[in-house]
């Protein structure tokens, strides 16, 4: 549906989209937000070219990864990026009525509220996951003592909002039971439909799919986080199709299976 | 059945029985579900909140937060939640996400940050509730932080002063509002006609909002914009509280406090001058008219 073209122009073909450094550096929680742009993109069929940049927070204008690039704009964070691509015609929830919006946006919430939250706790104020993952991951691209430095104080700003959020006083097992009590609601929403608004894929699928199999593919020191969702046999299929249909079958540098197979890799140190 | 429990909450006021989102929450979770809860609101005798108010005190197991209170209170077998199906208890997770997501924010503004609100309204209020010395930093302890949460959770770039985190997270709010309502539509409560957990949760944030005087009040207006949420605050009110608006006590100190704030000066004065001016016959029906 085309919109005001003297305000929004066609998505180009050099739309960019930028993230840290697959290999060495981007962590789970960033994976995960990339990951989701990157499947909303695919099922608006809009292509992206995925850029992998050391200092990509820095060049978001929110500090958060992923942003995308188009025409002369730069946009970051799913929630923008979906009200951007709207503005130029696509949207994926349109066929939605008011009371179906009001629950996917309930739900996307519930995915940031809990997973996300879970997956920086996971990796910022966990012990073990910050000294053997965390932080040689994080500044790998930048020499000694900068890499420690940068690490420290991302960490810090992280433990500074968790305690905000009364989330530092949880232990592992607690955050675990709270990413289970997530995954169940995710699992009993989905049932047996193909997506969470049964035949159309929407923004919640993309973003429910970027932080599952980011949690499903990546290794960390214990396979705890993965095996909840593991536990929920229709959420593992719902990846599977997602990735099947919107990122196999393409060229071999297409962003996701990259990311699968580098994730899959991505040992600890 | 169970052992007996308390809950120390803070007290209410404007026709709530609590101002506070969390402890309101419990307590309306508690007649839903049909707990024996004792209530001790927190007054100048009573002990110095710790911080983490409302705490369930049950023998010896002391709980505090709301979701953890509501736990406790579901393995007692006391559970709202008994009729709901599988997806309508995962709609009710993200409901409550949203809520914490984008109203709590602009509710702890309004409450704890907005200069004219805190100072005029909830300080004087919750430092008549705390003993002294604690009365001289605790609000203003809870006040810092609100702002804290609020900055280190919505308050990065591309928002760069305070003004703008505020115009975001109000806009945030209003359309949390808007979304809640359309989600309620005509029901009487969100799952029907029983009263749930997520009746609790929506109701302890937005009857607040609803009720509580402030002088700076956007988030009450858009609310009031919104007559099925009003409806719905009012009617666990009146039948589960028992508190109603038509309470004779509460309308006259209601009543003494706006006469405070205006004139002291009552219309029927004016009327008895006009009434020596106006003479015999005009005098009886201007005493008609008079309130």
């Amino acid at each position: 549906i085309p919109v005001l073209f003297t305000a929004a122009e066609p998505w180009p073909e050099n739309a960019e989209l930028y993230q840290q450094l697959k290999e060495e550096q981007i962590l789970l929680s960033d994976n995960a937000s990339s990951l989701a742009v990157q499947a909303f993109l695919q099922m608006c069929n809009l292509p992206i070219r995925v850029v992998c940049r050391a200092n990509a927070e820095y060049m978001s204008p929110s500090g958060k990864v992923p942003f995308i690039h188009v025409g002369n704009q730069v946009v970051s964070e799913l929630g923008p990026i979906v009200q951007f691509v709207k503005a130029k015609g696509h949207s994926l929830s349109d066929g939605l009525d008011e009371v179906q919006k009001a629950e996917m946006k309930a739900y996307m919430e519930l995915v940031n509220n809990m997973l996300l939250t879970a997956e920086l706790y996971l990796q910022w104020c966990d012990d073990v996951t910050v000294e053997e993952i965390t932080h040689p991951r994080y500044g790998s691209p930048y020499p000694w003592p900068l890499n420690r430095i940068l690490s420290y104080q991302k960490q810090w700003e992280v433990r500074r909002k968790m305690k905000a959020i009364g989330w530092a006083g949880k232990t592992l097992d607690q955050v675990l039971e709270d990413v289970d009590q997530c995954c169940q609601a995710l699992s009993q929403r989905l049932g047996t439909q193909p997506y969470f608004f049964n035949k159309q894929p929407t923004e919640l699928d993309a973003l429910v799919f970027g932080h599952l199999f980011t949690i499903l593919t990546t290794q960390l020191i214990t396979d705890a986080l993965s095996e909840k969702v593991k536990n929920y046999s229709n959420l593992t299929a719902f990846c599977r199709r997602i990735e099947q249909q919107y990122f196999e079958g393409q060229d071999k540098d297409s962003s996701a299976a990259v990311a699968a197979r580098s994730a899959k890799r991505s040992l600890l140190r | 059945m169970a052992a007996p429990m308390e809950l120390s909450c803070w007290g209410g006021d404007w026709g709530l029985p609590s101002l506070h989102p969390e402890s309101l929450t419990v307590m309306a979770y508690a007649k839903f579900s049909g707990a024996p809860l004792t209530v001790n609101t927190i007054n100048n005798s009573w002990r110095a909140p710790k911080g983490d108010v409302p705490v369930l005190i049950s023998e010896d197991i002391v709980i505090s937060q709301p979701a953890k209170i509501l736990n406790f209170l579901r393995k007692q077998k006391y559970n709202a939640d008994y009729e709901l199906s599988a997806k309508q208890g995962a709609d009710t997770l993200a409901y409550i996400a949203l809520l914490e997501e984008k109203l709590l924010p602009a509710l702890l503004h309004t409450f704890w940050v907005e200069a004219e609100n805190y100072s005029s309204v909830t300080k004087p209020w919750f430092a008549s509730r705390i003993a002294f010395p604690q009365s001289l930093y605790l609000p203003g302890k809870m006040s810092r932080e609100a702002l804290n949460r609020i900055l280190l959770t919505r308050g990065g770039p591309p928002l760069y002063s305070l003004a703008e985190v505020e115009a975001q997270i109000y806009r945030d709010a209003k359309e949390c509002l808007n979304l809640l309502s359309k989600r309620l539509g005509t029901s009487q409560f969100f799952f029907g006609d029983m009263p749930t957990t997520l009746d609790a949760f929506v109701f302890g944030f937005l009857a607040p909002i609803y009720k509580v005087c402030f002088p700076r009040v956007q988030l009450q207006e858009h609310l009031k914009q919104l007559p099925n949420l009003c409806r719905f605050c009012d009617d666990i009110l009146t039948c589960y509280f028992r508190l109603t608006v038509s309470d004779p006590a509460l309308i006259i100190s209601l009543q003494m406090d706006d006469n405070l704030r205006k004139s002291p000066q009552h219309p029927p004065r004016k009327l008895t001058t006009l009434k020596l001016a106006a003479g015999g016959e005009a005098s009886s029906s201007l005493n008609r008219l008079s309130p």
